[in-house]
């Protein structure tokens, strides 16, 4: 996962420079955690950490898209809340609806998405609007739903996406399902931003949308596309996160901003332009191993918002500083 | 020399939409209440109680459109109402004699995280939708941490803001119309008004005419987190006692910016005011009272609420040509 | 020896990272006296005006007003001593009303409350002293660019300057408003009031200049007085390179067929176009500010479209409703103002130059193989002789002649038939300028056509083989290559018929 494939020599040194900056503060923060608990640093824990790491990071990724283009969406963790109540009321007890639900659920998330992308490029509201938006009406259905309280269980079936791990796995020892899905997501992410056109067309259109528009490039549709991978990596953190912790109405909580904060200190540049799938991945891992630090340092849970806060102004505020420092 | 005669199109003032608007509200709510039958809700009392549901998210709004004006934006109000209400019960512990500290104390705390986020924003250049987002987090975790359980209660005499009438006309409305006028007329007649639309319409060409940029910002961040101050001392008085959550439960963050979009005030700054403001205010608060009179469920009504922000905002933002993101 | 001038900086330097873009530049300015500058972009006109307002703080020299040392470290401080600047960019307030704007940060208030009735009526006042009908309560928004240009005028003579700075003061005038700003220059120099005058327009230099100072490489090459400083001499200071080679030659070859036609184009800015463009050639468009000529590249790349009439491209019809229709059927667009039409400044040169291409291929194209492949756009930069340290470098630090280049690589790149310019060199300089005129007749000359929309005069004559006159959103006329100024004006203004029939068609 740490190898990036580049083909010109020319591009590879502004990545690597890019990969570099979430990931060194990842590696900081991971041996800060390892000298503290020195089991973290063995294969077990580090996969486990990984699996409860997952539904950050591809959240993060989702949000990259979306920031890449010039928006956010912080609709992702009530969409996230929505996938969780809504498998347990579809599923209701009976296992072998959960990959009829499961689909029913991308549906869902998919047209989500679709609504954000087309109120944002048709109707011209800004994004955070919108999905501050959309983030009301989709906790408010899914509270309705619900009946404002968690209801029912979900199967075994489908809290294993979340929860099974293999043990005695050669090399790694044990291997959970939700390390696979991550790697999963997060090569599928890649492979859309590097393995097609999107990835560049994304970057234009965050940078100048006017440009773009007047270069040729499908400005309405970029933007939309961006706003429905938000919406499946929301449905797929949802999954998982119904996996670990089971039914629950405050699942994705905040989890928006926590993406957000996550793509900004991986290197990603907020209103666009800027950006790689590495800066989400490795801003994700930064920051759930600082939770996890901060944990292990015994503060409490409700500080993480602080810290959050006081990460996003320090990341963006350092980035100024350098630009300003360059010109 | 030979110059066309401009086409004598006069400043057109925000009005239209705002009469537009309250109009639209006012109607809206005469037709829920006489379908629905209760038609006591047309009389004095009630069109008080109306407008009284105005009063915190109003507040809140009129130091939004500030910051919208100055081309910045305050997302860290609804947590520094949760603060101010907290702070204020805390301090105050049902003692009338602590209510001026207490207040003198919240307003001094809005103005610290104010200039916080002004200075970050003018100062550091930093965008400030990070700013406030940071700040706003950082406020809601500590109170959070610290706050947890209830504590204290404001004094009994402190209520009278939200409960108090003077010849009918409850405190609170004579307290939002006073600092509505006065906010509309630092905006229309003083120097500091006209500061703000210059750096909100062109910040380039503001500093270049030897405007202080900067400090207009600044202080406009300080007017926005005093005036969600003033919002959090009437949240205390109406509930008694401040939890750390009434902001961010009152979604006054979103709906601020939502009523400032709504009644004219542009995002990119520099275009809009106070009446337009608060005609968007009259608008969700009739909605609100309309789905009361409905009988529609709390989620139901949030669902209809997000629905009706992007809606609203919409209705303005479709006809701008060019891009949004 | 003459009186103190009322402007004199000595010795002024500024270093910023990587660049000397000032160095021991020596300037002064007389009272009643207009002095050009003039240089190449890049030369440090700009940075020294910048010194001048009070943006920027010099690294060493002293600025002296009327025998004063002054040292300003806002540009507050500079407008307070008289000296007021008229920008490139406008820093008009669009949604305020003209007395607003005028007095923008030298509001008239007393403790805090402000003075409308006063302000207006000051307003009034200034823009009647410089003959401009404009009404105070207007909105901004509601005047032509010329009229802003006016208003901006009476701003900078709000605070009754000593010295005036005009930063290109014509680039968004056409020519009968750029002749009556002159006039205006000619007026207050007569009040005494020193102007320091920048433009790119040769003619208007040599019509309204006392004395001019030549600029390059941030070092002064000299100050001569104006008669003393033919045209050609100033170019070959400025560049090193003499004017006749300016313009490419003429093509030997006759145009081809009709590439593109367009009949009976019609929308709210446009009425009843017909015109066609032949394979080989360059088609220029001249016309006043809202003669339309704008309107007709915007309808043209599909921007503003057509509601109206037909456009056929080698003989099939076409629509043009959207950029990415236009792009598609074989039309590209260079976009006047590049910055915020053309380029999306933070992404590679390459990334610009690839963009029309990455955008009408199928999502799932692999993004490094074929055309789109690195070495093969590389190739393509290089031939167009694009200047960069390296192509994944931010095209946002490129010079503008290198930024207009990387995007004519972009259409190249797509092969489109018709490429539509707008201001081709708008802020360039004059050695890019030559190359951007040759690259541009190379295009047409392999087969292919351009309508160039410009309201520099001199460079529609030089480059184009036919010129289409617009006014009030017809084609009043249209010359051949060879004809002069006048004919062109005359069209322009509506005063005459084509003085050798219709030649449009």
């Amino acid at each position: 996962m740490m190898t990036v494939p580049q083909t010109s020599a020319s591009l590879r040194r502004p990545a690597r420079i890019a990969i570099n900056a979430g990931l060194v503060i990842f590696i900081a923060l991971y041996a800060a955690i390892g000298f503290l608990q020195p089991n973290y640093l063995e294969p077990g824990l580090f996969m486990n950490f990984l699996r409860r790491a997952a539904p950050l990071v591809i959240l993060a990724c989702g949000q990259l898209y979306v920031i890449l283009t010039g928006g956010f969406d912080l609709s992702m963790g009530a969409v996230a809340t929505l996938v969780v109540l809504a498998a347990s009321i579809l599923i209701n007890g009976d296992p072998d609806t959960t990959w009829a639900v499961i689909g029913a659920l991308y549906v869902m998330g998919v047209s989500i998405g679709l609504v954000n992308g087309f109120v944002v490029a048709f109707l011209k509201v800004p994004s955070i609007i919108t999905t501050l938006g959309t983030m009301l009406l989709v906790n408010g259905l899914a509270l309705a739903w619900s009946g404002g309280a968690a209801r029912g269980d979900l199967p075994d079936n489908f809290r294993n996406l979340g929860r099974l791990v293999w043990r005695d796995v050669s090399v790694i020892g044990t291997l959970p399902l939700a390390a696979v899905v991550l790697a999963g997501f997060v090569a599928l992410a890649w492979f859309g931003l590097n393995g097609t056109v999107y990835g560049k067309r994304a970057l234009a259109v965050g940078d100048n949308p006017r440009a773009a528009e007047l270069a040729g490039t499908p400005v309405a549709a970029t933007r939309i596309l961006a706003f429905v991978v938000s919406a499946v990596s929301a449905v797929t953190a949802g999954i998982l996160l119904g996996g670990f912790s089971g039914v629950s109405v405050n699942a994705g909580e905040g989890l928006e901003l926590q993406a957000i904060a996550a793509c900004v200190i991986g290197g990603a540049q907020l209103l666009g332009g800027r950006g790689s799938v590495w800066s989400a991945v490795f801003g994700a891992l930064s920051l759930f191993a600082l939770f996890t630090l901060l944990n292990l340092l015994g503060l409490p849970q409700a500080l993480r918002d602080s810290i959050q806060g006081v990460i996003l102004i320090a990341a963006v505020g350092a980035s100024m500083w350098r630009t300003r420092r360059r010109n | 020399m030979t110059t066309n005669i401009a086409k004598p199109k006069p400043a057109i003032p925000d009005l239209p939409v705002a009469v537009l608007l309250a109009g639209l509200s006012i109607g809206f709510f005469a037709v829920v209440a006489l379908v629905t039958g209760e038609t006591a809700q047309l009389s004095g009392e009630g069109i008080a109680g109306l407008l009284q549901r105005m009063v915190a998210l109003g507040l809140v709004a009129l130091g939004q459109t500030f910051v919208i004006l100055v081309g910045s934006i305050d997302l860290s109000v609804a947590a520094l109402i949760s603060a101010v209400a907290v702070l204020a019960s805390h301090v105050m512990q049902g003692d009338p004699a602590m209510m001026l500290p207490a207040v003198l104390l919240c307003l001094g705390f809005c103005a610290v995280v104010g200039f916080v986020n002004g200075a970050l924003v003018a100062y550091g250049g930093i965008n400030p939708l990070i700013v406030t987002l940071g700040t706003g987090l950082i406020i809601q975790g500590v109170l959070a941490a610290s706050f947890g359980v209830l504590q204290g209660a404001v004094a009994r005499e402190f209520q009278v803001i939200a409960y108090g009438s003077v010849l009918g006309v409850p405190y609170s409305l004579l307290l939002l119309a006073t600092l509505s006028l006065a906010a509309g007329f630092v905006l229309d007649r003083t120097l500091f008004g006209a500061r703000i639309y210059a750096v909100g319409g062109n910040p380039d060409g503001a500093r270049l005419a030897g405007i202080r940029t900067e400090r207009v910002i600044l202080s406009a961040h300080m007017v926005a987190s005093l005036f969600a101050g003033a919002a959090g001392l009437y949240l205390a008085a109406r509930l008694q006692s401040g939890t750390p959550w009434i902001g961010r439960d009152g979604i006054y963050d979103l709906e601020s910016i939502a009523v400032t979009v709504i009644g004219g005030t542009i995002l990119a700054g520099g275009k809009g005011g106070v009446a337009g403001t608060l005609a968007g205010v009259l608008l969700f608060a009739t909605l609100d009272a309309g789905f009361n009179m409905l009988g529609i469920d709390a989620f139901l009504k949030q669902v209809l609420r997000g629905a009706i922000v992007i809606a609203a905002v919409a209705v303005h933002a479709v006809r701008t040509k060019g891009h949004v993101a | 020896m003459m009186a103190v001038p009322a402007l004199s900086m000595t010795g002024i330097s500024k270093v910023f990272p990587g660049v000397r873009a000032l160095d021991g530049v020596d300037f002064e300015c007389l009272s009643g006296e207009v002095h050009a500058i003039c240089g190449e972009n890049g030369a440090g006109k700009s940075t020294l005006m910048k010194i001048l307002g009070g943006s920027y703080r010099p690294d060493a020299g002293t600025i002296q007003l009327a025998g004063q040392a002054v040292r300003f470290t806002h540009p507050r401080q500079a407008a307070e001593a008289g000296i007021a600047i008229i920008h490139q960019e406008l820093s008009l307030l669009p949604h305020r009303t003209v007395a607003e704007n005028i007095f923008m940060g030298r509001e008239i208030a007393r403790r805090g409350l402000l003075d409308k009735a006063g302000m207006r009526r000051k307003a009034a006042a200034l823009l009647s002293r410089i003959g401009a009908a404009i009404d105070p309560q207007a909105l901004v928004s509601s005047l032509s660019i010329a009229l802003q240009q006016l208003v901006e005028i009476a701003k900078a003579l709000l605070m009754d300057a000593r010295i005036l700075v005009m930063d290109e003061p014509t680039a968004a005038l056409d020519e009968r408003d750029s002749r009556a700003l002159l006039g205006l220059v000619e007026g207050l120099r007569r009040e005494g009031v020193s102007i320091i005058y920048i433009s790119h327009r040769m003619p208007e230099v040599m019509a309204i200049a006392d004395r001019i100072t030549i600029l390059k490489d941030g070092k002064k090459v000299w100050t001569r007085p104006c008669d003393a400083a033919p045209i050609d001499e100033i170019v070959r200071a400025m560049v090193g390179r003499d004017l006749k080679d300016f313009y490419p030659a003429t093509p030997v070859s006759a145009p081809g067929e009709v590439l593109l036609a367009v009949e009976g184009g019609t929308n709210a800015g446009l009425r009843d176009l017909t015109f066609e463009v032949r394979a080989g050639e360059i088609i220029g468009v001249a016309g006043l500010e809202d003669s339309g000529k704008g309107a007709l590249a915007q309808a043209l790349v599909g921007d503003v479209p057509f509601t109206g009439g037909a456009v056929t491209l080698r003989g099939k019809r076409i629509a043009l409703r959207t950029p990415r229709q236009a792009t598609a059927a074989g039309i590209g667009y260079l976009p006047g103002d590049r910055k915020s039409e053309g380029l999306a400044l933070r992404q590679s040169v390459r990334d610009n130059a690839l963009l029309t291409l990455r955008s009408l291929m199928g999502l799932f194209t692999r993004p490094q193989q074929g055309a789109l492949a690195h070495d093969v756009i590389d190739e393509r930069l290089g031939a167009m002789d694009v200047r960069a340290a390296d192509f994944g470098q931010e095209i946002g630090t490129l010079s503008g002649g290198n930024q207009q280049k990387a995007i004519i690589v972009r259409w190249l790149a797509q092969a489109s038939d018709i490429l539509v310019f707008v201001e081709p060199t708008r802020g360039i300089d004059i050695a890019a300028k030559a190359a951007i005129y040759e690259t541009m007749r190379a295009f047409a000359d392999s087969g292919r056509g351009i309508v160039v929309i410009s309201s520099d005069m001199p460079e529609l004559i030089g480059i184009a083989d036919r010129v289409l006159v617009m006014h009030q959103g017809r084609v009043s006329g249209a010359v051949p290559r060879g004809a002069n100024e006048e004919d062109i004006m005359h069209l322009a203004l509506g005063l005459a018929d084509a003085p050798r029939g219709e030649a449009g068609a």
